[in-house]
């Protein structure tokens, strides 16, 4: 497609390739060119060879084409009156000690230069030692361009102190809660729901109970899955849950939360016919096989796991009744055993006890987490602030709030505000337990570099107009909010990844860096892709970088977020981020890695993949 | 005789008019049988005859058996109450009310300010003959109906438009207009789409207007040659517009040369064109397009032909494609993503993919408009997506620099390219719209020959 001169500068150092035919005596202009962000697609079909071709920035200068030539023609010395010599590329690309590259491939995005309108206007002198300096632009009225200097103290309502911190305060303590952990090492289904001692009993017509309550499901069963016994069989894993819940009357993220150990609840379902409940694939087969064990959103290996299987009507395995109705009756049971913590359990019995804390850093960075949750219908909802951790009573589908964006504090998000429906690919979706063991929160919270301000969920709804209609909610919720900078996440890939690089424009053209979390790799390239989508980084874990139907495999990992915030930090002191190599290859992570390593002198622990599990017939069959 | 059905809507744009006879009256030629009831242009019965049927979109009327030459004359006026009051409207498709186009509707200001009538004798479409046809046989008429239009409008400069190609037609113009300084020719290459109102203003003053403005912000007016003639009918004659010049051609028997017919009663049916001009090709064919091969409808041969029907297209057969991926390419140059469904469907493909051409920029009633008609934007990306896709066929609406940047990538990322127009083109002879090889600048001494044809002929 033909280019404009700000593309056209942009890419002074490309190749200057014709869009169209052109007669000979044209003078070139950017609307004679093609737009180079293509040109690696043209490379690899073959329909483009780029050898001697001048580059952009040299034929723009009145040079007049001396052959009439067809589209898709590289400007060569032989077919103009003149050119320009070639520019030093050398300067061009400063040799900046903490790039961090960008990791997914993004099909269409011309890599832009950082958006001068609104925020910084951020000079980069990359000549050995970094030289950033930052003027406060105070240009476009509404963007937010707090000067850097004085950072105003943080407005958390329910932190007085807060207001006694200025400019370079100490940490602030915004609120807190207690996490209380008890053991539980037995689980037995019998005829009543209690814990005594480690055992925890569990009714077992509490099942059929919730079943009945449920129109649309059929059955409802438990059994329990201990370690030895990881060889099971299973049908696709719809959510794994901690068992937890609030002390007195406390609501979520404050107080006190009581929390088994040992035991996590996992929730599974087909339909009469056997149709799994899940889209893009399924996780069903033996669990030791299909299960990414201890990542944030999976069952940690040695757990006991408590399978409620439930059996709904054909055909509702799609629509957002279906999974509603077993997530629904699931928690009747665990309701059951929420009262029973609450009745049974004491002080004595507590084995560990977490301290959970809401810091706020006056004078750092301010940042945001927007967390982009599924909201497409059919079973891509999540319930929003339940009364219980991970419950379903009080809480509402985001679908029904019209997905628009919702903000949590960081402890809410860690106290399970989150009761995660979505079915989408099982190796990207964040469970329920993710949101509980959150990797970007914890580590943005206790990162003394940076100043959390909060959580954002926003939903991604199914009609395009509805995408947009909400990002534009986004980016406007993210202006007021005054940020440095933001992290955009999301679970899934494809339909989503409009929304998604939507809402990373929405706050990036406001003038904050935004950094981006997705899988991508090599199956869930974006669809989409803008001028600020050049920051991101993929969650991709497996071996051939695609979805593998192994629960949890390509969340977001605690390396990911790691990675994320070193991104986020280069990104808001004005470093150029590299653009990926065209192809996903594992050697952007691993060389990010290295460059952390480096620059914070720490050792980064990388979680195994998929290759680390038995090697499963349908993964023999369909991936590896 | 078969019965005349006339349109109570005869142009794209506008309202219905209301009819103001009732069945069982017996009409005239030049009869008025409609009125305006909004955006429109009175409509006379193009017939002797009786109204036989009001229906709520056309009347109905049965011919006699004699049709003397005589009608009913419009009421003497002044030159632009004739124009309104013999219903006027341009024949160079929309069919938009002329006597609003060339009068500002509220005072004695002229509508252009010493500007320019634009006359658009490029007869853009493909395969069409019967502009340039008139305008040979009568060019003075042409000139004469210039000057009308230029006093209305208040232009001081009059501008034929007309491609380089015709040039016996052009030498006959040059030799009237040694002695008509205020008009004069602008010589147009033979490629699509020339006749595009912005194209026409373009080329002729070099200036490149938005998709969302009109000529009138060049200080222009852009009319269709045949519309100039049907002015001087109305002004000279006081002849309403009752019939109207028009091509018949394609699969019709005898070959596929151009059918010419001139005074075509208004409501004549698409049948009776076909039969007149020979029947049906015994071959077969593929579908009947009213209008040009990139801006006309599929149409049925009951349907009546309206003032602004300009050709009857009949093209070869659909081959079948046996539901093959097929990606649309939508442009502003030919059919909507509405014709282009339809024709994938006669294809029997299944639409895999839709991409739109960069510069097909929406206007807010849904059309497009291109933002620089036929100066390609580039087509390498669409065709990309097209194969990522999987279309193994893409089928294409665009002019002829465009189409010729689709098929540079198009054929060697292994995507068949089939232009919308194809059948047509095959049905009347002319080379397909793919690869351009002629200049789109032409020299405007007639002497000069620039233009080679070699464009890829008829398989």
């Amino acid at each position: 497609m033909s280019i404009t001169a700000e593309t056209a500068k942009q890419h002074a150092n490309d190749p200057a390739v014709l869009c169209c035919r052109a007669e000979a005596g044209t003078e070139l202009t950017p609307a004679n060119f093609e737009d180079p962000a293509i040109f690696p697609d043209l490379v690899d079909s073959g329909l483009l060879n780029l050898d001697g071709a001048l580059k952009l920035g040299q034929v723009l200068n009145g040079s007049k084409l001396t052959k009439t030539v067809d589209s898709l023609t590289p400007i060569t010395a032989d077919i103009v009156d003149k050119f320009d010599a070639a520019e030093g590329a050398e300067e061009a690309a400063p040799a900046a000690e903490e790039v961090v590259e960008a990791a997914p491939a993004v099909a269409a995005a011309p890599v832009a230069a950082a958006p001068a309108a609104g925020g910084y206007i951020s000079l980069h002198i990359g000549e050995g030692k970094n030289i950033d300096i930052q003027i406060p632009a105070g240009i476009g009225g509404g963007v937010a361009a707090a000067p850097a200097a004085a950072v105003a103290a943080p407005a958390v309502a329910a932190a007085a102190p807060a207001a006694a911190a200025e400019e370079e305060g100490e940490a602030v303590v915004v609120r807190e809660m207690t996490r209380k952990h008890y053991k539980i090492d037995k689980v037995v289904l019998g005829d009543e729901t209690k814990i005594e001692g480690t055992t925890l009993y569990i009714r077992e017509a509490a099942a059929q109970e919730g079943a009945d309550g449920q129109k649309l499901v059929h059955s409802l069963t438990l059994d329990v899955i201990t370690p030895d016994n990881y060889h099971t069989y299973t049908e696709t894993v719809m959510d794994i849950q901690p068992i937890a819940t609030k002390e007195d009357d406390y609501e979520l993220g404050e107080g006190v939360t009581r929390v088994l150990d040992g035991v996590v609840m996992m929730v599974t379902g087909i339909t009469e016919e056997g149709i799994q409940v899940g889209e893009f694939g399924s996780s069903e087969g033996y669990i030791d096989e299909n299960m990414m064990w201890n990542r944030p959103g999976a069952v940690d290996k040695g757990e006991i796991i408590i399978r409620a299987h439930a059996v709904i009507d054909n055909k509702k395995n799609m629509e957002r009744p279906g999974p509603i109705a077993i997530h629904t009756a699931v928690d009747h049971v665990t309701q059951e055993i929420r009262n029973a913590m609450k009745k049974d359990l004491t002080d004595e019995q507590v084995v560990d006890t977490q301290v959970l804390k809401q810091v706020r850093r006056p004078g750092k960075k301010k940042i945001v987490i927007v967390k982009e949750i599924m909201g497409q219908g059919a079973m891509h909802d999540n319930f929003l602030f339940p009364t219980e951790p991970v419950g379903v009573l009080g809480a509402k589908p985001n679908v029904d709030l019209g997905n628009v964006p919702v903000a949590a504090n960081p402890l809410e998000v860690m106290d399970g505000c989150i009761h995660a429906l979505t079915c989408i690919g099982p190796a990207s979706k964040e469970m329920s337990r993710h949101y509980w063991r959150e990797p970007l929160v914890y580590e943005a919270i206790h990162d003394d570099d940076v100043d959390l301000v909060g959580v954002i969920f926003v939903g991604s709804p199914q009609a395009n107009t509805d995408k947009f209609y909400v990002s534009r909610r986004l980016g406007q919720m993210v202006e007021s909010m005054n940020v440095d900078g933001a992290f955009v996440t999301t679970e899934g890939f494809g339909n989503n990844h409009v929304d998604f690089t939507s809402h990373i424009e929405q706050i990036g053209k406001r003038g904050v860096p935004v950094v981006g979390f997705s899988f991508c790799a090599v199956q869930g390239a974006l669809v989409t892709g803008n001028k600020y989508c050049d920051a991101m980084v993929d969650n991709n874990k497996s071996m051939s970088g695609i979805e593998n139907e192994v629960l949890a495999c390509n969340t977001l990992c605690h390396e990911d977020a790691i990675r994320g915030l070193a991104m986020l930090k280069a990104k808001m002191a004005g470093e150029t981020i590299k653009a990926p190599e065209r192809k996903y290859t594992h050697a952007v992570k691993e060389s990010n890695v290295e460059l952390i390593e480096k620059a914070y002198g720490t050792k980064m622990e990388l979680v195994d993949n998929e290759q680390a599990l038995p090697m499963s017939e349908k993964r023999k069959a369909k991936y590896d | 005789m078969e019965n005349i059905q006339m349109l109570l809507k005869q142009g794209a744009v506008g309202k219905p008019c209301a009819p103001v006879v009732a069945v069982g009256d017996k009409v005239k030629k030049g009869t008025l049988i409609a009125t305006p009831t909004g955006l429109g242009v009175n409509v006379h019965s193009s017939v002797y005859g009786e109204v036989v049927e009001i229906l709520e979109d056309r009347i109905v009327i049965k011919p006699d058996e004699e049709q003397p030459d005589e009608y009913v004359k419009i009421p003497k006026g002044s030159n632009l109450e004739m124009i309104k009051e013999a219903g006027v409207l341009g024949q160079g498709g929309a069919g938009f009310p002329t006597f609003i186009k060339i009068y500002n509707g509220k005072d004695d200001k002229p509508v252009l300010d010493h500007g320019y009538i634009l006359v658009n004798a490029s007869e853009c479409e493909p395969g069409l003959a019967h502009n340039i046809q008139q305008i040979d046989e009568d060019p003075a008429r042409l000139l004469r109906g210039i000057h009308y239009i230029m006093e209305i409008a208040g232009a001081d400069k009059g501008i034929i438009a007309i491609k380089k190609k015709h040039r016996e037609t052009i030498l006959k113009l040059d030799a009237l207009l040694k002695d008509d300084p205020a008009i004069e020719r602008h010589l147009l290459p033979d490629i699509y789409p020339m006749g595009e109102e912005r194209a026409v203003v373009r080329e002729c003053l070099g200036i490149e207007l938005e998709p969302d403005k009109l000529p009138s912000a060049a200080n222009a007016v852009v009319i269709n040659s045949e519309t100039v003639y049907s002015c001087v009918s109305a002004i000279e004659d006081q002849k309403p517009l009752i019939d109207k010049n028009l091509t018949v051609r394609g699969m019709i028997k005898g070959g596929s040369e151009a059918h010419v017919f001139e005074n075509v009663p208004v409501g004549t049916s698409v049948q009776a064109l076909i039969e007149r001009a020979g029947g049906f090709d015994e071959r077969g064919y593929g579908e009947i397009i009213m209008g040009g091969a990139f801006t006309g409808k599929a149409t049925t041969l009951d349907a009546p032909i309206t003032k602004a029907t300009g050709a009857i297209l009949v093209t070869r057969p659909f081959r079948d494609l046996h539901g093959a991926k097929t990606g649309i390419l939508v442009c502003a140059c030919g059919g909507n993503l509405e014709r282009m469904e339809d024709l994938v469907a006669k294809y029997n493909g299944t639409v895999a993919h839709v991409c739109y051409c960069k510069q097909a920029a929406e206007m807010p009633n849904g059309t497009r408009k291109c933002e620089r008609p036929g100066n390609c934007p580039g087509q390498v990306k669409n065709n990309l997506e097209f194969k990522k896709a999987g279309c193994e066929y893409i089928i294409i609406g665009n002019c002829s620099d465009c189409s010729n940047t689709v098929m540079a990538s198009g054929p060697k990322m292994g995507l068949k390219v089939i232009h919308m127009t194809d059948l047509a083109m095959m049905a009347v002879g002319h080379p397909l719209y793919r690869t351009l090889k002629v200049s789109k600048k032409v020299d405007q001494d007639l002497d000069v020959v620039d233009n080679v044809e070699d464009n890829e002929t008829v398989q």
